[in-house]
This record gives structure tokens, C-alpha cells and sequence, in this order.
């Protein structure tokens, strides 16, 4: 599998790095203006608050990207998350099972209901658009059914000092873990024989067929990874707000997802990840997110702005070639 | 009997068909059912979701889709209240303006998926966050509630079971299909979503098509949302954060292909339909309210893999 590696992807991997240079220019001079105008903004207290926010960001983008790596996407990610932070509380407050057990099992309902997605897909050929819109809708009323819309608070202490804690005094357990999520997502796509399989499935499926690799077993592996890692992304929530409440994701998470690796420079066609580019994408919504308070624009435009930075990544990709041939 | 099979080998006729037949099985189920204003109340709660359907639907002919199609509404639902209760414009005025927003909206995706070449998926659902920004940005998520009375009572009127809200939907049906079956635009905008490749080599502009998809789709989005504003009574900033599911699940079911070219206008139609009543028969049958969404979601789910297993052993026939 390694001689896939050839020059041509190594020459692929230098074009793709330019918007990942890109956006950290971007952030490097919106974290200096808005500590210019507001000192407080590198504080502990702030880069705390900010990681722990960042953390859920960039697991929804890692969730979406595991899936466009395949060149299917995932509407059903904030669905899929509620589910998993509903299951959480539930198994800790009625059934008082252990923090850990609770979400391990948490995460494999994750992983079991983006498995239904990818067999789903795979058995009935329709496309993973359609699938997970629907699915979205069934994961979310299902879970409405049975929770009755209600929020679990009686979950124990343990959960929210989880949400406290703070490593060398401003790094957030949660933030950690996206990273390390992130590092074992870049060794899974760069060195194991299943993320190849995934790349190439994504890249071109009748080739990839034809030279052996099992691309329906591929697309259903890569909607379980996506299903775990939106489970990751609800229980991070579950630990900040220590509580689960029934209106955590859902279609809240549908933009994030696709903000963090399409700011990143993963395109949506397959075939290609980058968990670099999706980590500095979420990066630059926090940045805007929490920027905009220091500026005194409020969230109420904070939309726009997230719409406005992803137009202006995919037109910077389609025509950023021309500026670098006109310099 | 021959009639019958004609029917049912139409996108329209299986739809119609358990829409009459679900009906009939609520009258015997539940007495409360046929009442003239309970059929009223069903007809109501579907007239926003037809045009909905059809803002989708045209963008679905030219082979894109528009993920900004409930952001656009919103936007032009604030945009109409704001013009009625701060500027006091006339009401006829204001309907114009929304629908007009709702074009340049539409035109805005279109130019920009056409200019560039970057996907459909991608460019709406960029603009529509942005649309949706730009709404809570001017209402601050608060509703405009100074809607002229005469229009708030246009959107409660009815004539026996008719609700007046129909109307624009009864009449958009049959434009649209004069449209896209008899005028050369149409055509063109369908022979680009079945292959624009071919459509192209044949002097067909396709991007000049899909703006002109993208445009009609959004001044449908506002025609909803302007209906959505007199079904509610108020200009709320809500109008169109649920309309993602209903836009593809009533063209989808009613037979119209995702990747282009093949639609069903009564289709879209008697799909929207179907889901008002089964929304009608849930409420009916008093189960609770959230079984909705999961209907509605395995409904979609159910429809697309039955017509993909029915095409592939069409196919192996």
C-alpha cells in the first residue's frame, strides 16, 4: 500500500498545504487584533473557555471529515451526538452506571447508528445526502420520543469537575483529547491499511474496486468512525455543561461540521483529508465566535460572518491558483 | 381499469392514491376526521410546504441543490415584516419586494455556483448561514407582529375546506409546469439536469440555466415565506428553520432525481400532502408530537429505498 505514495501525491500534498498557511496567517493577525483591543482576550480564564468550545468544533469537523474522506457526507452528525449525550445521561442518572462505562457506551450507540447509516447507503444505493437527512430526522425524533424533550441534570459531580479542570492552568481535558483525536485520525489515514483503503475508496471508487479493496465495507467503517467521533463531540459537551440536554446538536451542528474541514481545505468530492486544515477551520470559528463579543458586534451576526468566511475559503481555493501564478 | 393502471404508473398516482386511500381509513378510524374544518386545518398546514417543495424542486431539475432555500425564507419573512411595520409600506408593495428579495437571493447562489464552478452544496450552504445571519441580525431574533389585519385574515379564510392559502400553490402548479414542459427555457433547464454535457454541446448555456433555476427557487422561497407570514399572523425569525427536510422529502418522494432532470410537479405536490395528513392523523390519534419528525424522516428513507430497489430490479428485468 505504501507505493501508492507517489510523487504525484506528494506534490498534491504541497498545493493542499497553501490554505492551511492560509488560515493560519488569518488567525495569527485576528488573535493580535482582538488582543489589541481587548487585553483580556489571551487571558487563562479566556484560552480555558476557548479550548473547551474549540474541542467540540473540531470533533464535529473531524466527525464530517472521516465521511467526506469517502466522498459521502454526514447530516445526521448533531443528530447522532444528542443521541449519544442523551444515552450518557441516562445510564448515569437511572441506572447509576460509572462516568466511563456510561460513555463508552454512549459512543457505541454513536458508532451503532452511523453504522446504520453506512449500511444503509451501501444496501440501498441511494446517496449519503439523502440517507443522513433522513436519518437525521429519525435519530432526532426517536430521541425526542423517548426522552420527551426533557434535560437529565442529575448526573453525578465527577462529570462537570471533568469540565473544570484545567491542565498547566488554561488547557481544557477536552481540548486534549480533540488533539489527540486528531493526531491518531492523521496516523489512521497516513499509515493504516483500512484509512488508505478509505482515501482511495474516496478518490475513485471503480478503481479502487477494481483493484481489490472492499469500498462497501470501507464507506460503512468510515459512517462508524464519523458516529464515534460525534458521540466524542456530545460528551464533550455533556462534561462542559454538566447536564444532558435534548438540544444539544441536532441541526446546530450541520454548518460546524463542514466549516472546520472545508476552511481546512478538505474537498467534498473524496479522496483527500487533512486534519491539520480541519482543526485550524474550527480554530478560526472559535476565533470569530469569541471575537466578535470583543469587538461588541454580538452573536446575533456571527452567521453571517461563518457563511461569509466560507464562501471566501472556497472562491480563495478555486481562484487562489490564479494570485499565485499573477505573483 | 386501464385508467387506473395509467394513474398508478405516474409519479403523481401512488401518492394521490394513498392520500385518498389514508383519508378514507381517518374518516372510518376517526369521526373527527372529515370534518370540513379539520380538512381545512390539513390543507393549511400544507400550503407553506408545497412551495417549499417546489423552491427545491426547481433547483433539483437543473441537477444542484439549494441547502439555503428555509434561510432565504426566513430572511425575506423579516425583510416583509420590517417593510410593513417599520417603513409602513403598502401591503402590495411589501409582497412584491419579498418576492424580489427572494430572487436576488436566488440569484446570488445561482451567479455564484454558475460563475464558479463550485458546488451547489457548498455555495447555499454558505449563503444560506449568511442569510440566516443577516435575519437575526436585523430582527435580534424578535418577530415584526405589525402585519396589516387584511392579510392575517387572508391567511385564516377559507371557502368550506378551502383555505385560502392554497391558492398561490394552485396557481404556481400549473405555471411551473407550463414552464418547464411547454416553454423553451424549461425545457432547456431540464435537458441541463439530465446532461449538461449533452446540453451544452447541443448551444444550450447551463450556466445560464442553473441562474435561472436558482433565481425561480428563490422567489418560491420568498412567496413561502410571505404565505408563512400570514399563516403565523407574524414576521417570526423561525419562518424557515425547519423547512430543510420538507424541501427535499416532498420533490424526493414525489419522484424527482437528485442528480437532475426529472421532476414531478403534482408529485412534489400529493408528497406534501401525504405528510399533512400523516401530521393530521398523528395529531388525530393524539401520539406525541415528536413521532413527527421520526415519520417524516423514515417516510423519506422508506420512498427513496423502495424507488431504488424497484429501478434496479426494473433495470435487471
Amino acid at each position: 500500500m505504501r507505493i501508492v505514495a507517489n510523487a504525484g501525491q506528494a506534490a498534491r500534498r504541497r498545493l493542499e498545504a497553501a490554505p492551511q498557511f492560509g488560515l493560519l496567517v488569518i488567525i495569527v493577525a485576528l488573535c493580535g487584533l482582538f488582543t489589541l483591543k481587548q487585553p483580556d482576550y489571551v487571558s487563562f480564564f479566556n484560552l480555558f473557555a476557548m479550548g473547551r468550545s474549540l474541542s467540540v468544533d473540531v470533533v464535529i469537523g473531524f466527525s464530517q471529515m472521516v465521511v467526506l474522506a469517502i466522498g459521502n457526507m454526514n447530516l445526521s452528525v448533531g443528530s447522532i451526538g444528542v443521541c449519544s449525550v442523551m444515552l450518557a445521561g441516562y445510564l448515569m442518572q437511572t441506572w447509576h452506571l460509572p462516568v466511563s462505562i456510561a460513555f463508552l457506551l454512549a459512543l457505541a450507540l454513536g458508532g451503532t447508528l452511523g453504522g446504520l447509516n453506512g449500511f444503509s447507503i451501501v444496501k440501498s444505493g441511494v446517496s449519503s445526502f439523502v440517507v443522513t437527512l433522513a436519518s437525521a430526522n429519525i435519530f432526532s425524533g426517536a430521541m425526542l420520543v423517548l426522552t420527551r424533550a426533557r434535560p437529565i441534570n442529575g448526573l453525578p459531580a465527577s462529570v462537570s469537575a471533568i469540565g473544570l479542570y484545567r491542565v498547566f492552568g488554561f488547557v481544557s481535558p477536552a481540548l486534549l483529547a480533540a488533539t489527540t483525536l486528531g493526531a491518531l485520525l492523521s496516523v489512521f489515514f497516513r499509515y493504516s491499511v483500512s484509512g488508505k483503503e478509505m482515501l482511495a475508496a474516496g478518490a475513485n471508487p471503480t478503481a479502487a474496486a477494481m483493484s481489490g479493496i472492499p469500498v462497501n465495507r470501507s464507506i460503512v467503517l468510515s459512517h462508524i468512525l464519523s458516529g464515534v467521533l460525534a458521540g466524542v463531540a456530545g460528551l464533550m459537551v455533556v462534561v462542559r455543561v454538566g447536564a444532558a440536554i435534548p438540544s444539544v446538536g441536532g441541526q446546530d451542528w450541520l454548518l460546524p461540521s463542514f466549516l472546520g474541514p472545508v476552511l481546512g481545505g478538505v474537498a467534498l468530492s473524496g479522496g483527500f483529508v487533512s486534519v491539520t486544515g480541519t482543526l485550524l477551520g474550527a480554530m478560526l470559528v472559535t476565533i470569530i465566535r469569541s471575537g466578535l463579543l470583543v469587538l461588541d458586534i454580538g452573536n446575533f451576526w456571527l452567521q453571517l460572518f461563518l457563511g461569509l468566511f466560507l464562501l471566501a475559503a472556497v472562491l480563495a481555493r478555486r481562484y487562489g491558483g490564479i494570485f499565485r501564478r499573477c505573483l | 381499469m386501464i385508467a387506473l393502471r395509467r394513474l398508478l404508473e405516474t409519479e403523481w398516482g401512488g401518492l394521490a392514491l394513498i392520500f385518498g386511500l389514508g383519508g378514507g381509513a381517518a374518516g372510518l378510524l376517526s369521526a373527527s376526521f372529515f370534518t370540513e374544518f379539520n380538512i381545512y386545518v390539513m390543507l393549511r398546514s400544507g400550503c407553506v410546504g408545497i412551495l417549499v417543495a417546489f423552491a427545491q424542486m426547481i433547483v433539483l431539475a437543473v441537477g444542484q441543490m439549494n441547502l439555503a432555500v428555509g434561510a432565504l425564507g426566513g430572511l425575506v419573512a423579516v425583510l416583509f415584516g420590517a417593510m410593513l411595520e417599520v417603513l409602513d409600506l403598502p401591503l402590495p408593495v411589501a409582497i412584491a419586494l419579498a418576492l424580489l428579495i427572494g430572487v436576488a437571493g436566488g440569484l446570488f447562489n445561482g451567479v455564484l455556483t454558475a460563475g464558479t464552478g463550485i458546488g451547489s452544496f457548498i455555495v447555499t450552504l454558505a449563503s444560506g448561514s449568511m442569510f440566516t445571519g443577516i435575519n437575526v441580525g436585523i430582527s435580534q431574533s424578535k418577530p415584526f407582529h405589525g402585519i396589516p389585519a387584511e392579510f392575517v385574515a387572508f391567511g385564516d379564510a377559507r371557502w368550506s375546506f378551502m383555505p385560502a392559502l392554497l391558492w398561490p400553490s394552485l396557481i404556481v402548479a400549473p405555471l411551473l409546469a407550463i414552464f418547464l414542459y411547454r416553454l423553451t427555457p424549461g425545457r432547456r433547464l431540464l435537458a441541463v439536469g439530465g446532461n449538461a454535457h449533452a446540453a451544452e454541446l447541443s448551444g444550450i448555456s447551463p450556466g445560464a440555466m442553473v441562474i435561472l433555476a436558482h433565481a425561480i427557487s428563490g422567489g418560491l422561497a420568498g412567496l413561502a415565506a410571505v404565505l408563512a407570514v400570514a399563516q403565523l399572523g407574524a414576521a417570526q425569525p423561525e419562518i424557515g428553520a425547519t423547512w430543510l427536510l420538507i424541501s427535499f422529502a416532498g420533490p424526493i418522494i414525489g419522484g424527482a432525481s437528485l442528480n437532475g432532470g426529472r421532476i414531478s410537479i403534482l408529485g412534489a405536490m400529493f408528497a406534501v400532502l401525504v405528510i399533512a395528513l400523516i401530521e393530521n392523523l398523528l395529531v388525530i390519534v393524539m401520539v406525541d408530537p415528536y413521532w413527527v419528525q421520526f415519520t417524516l424522516g423514515a417516510l423519506l428513507l422508506t420512498t427513496v429505498g423502495l424507488n431504488q430497489w424497484r429501478a434496479t430490479h426494473a433495470a435487471r428485468a
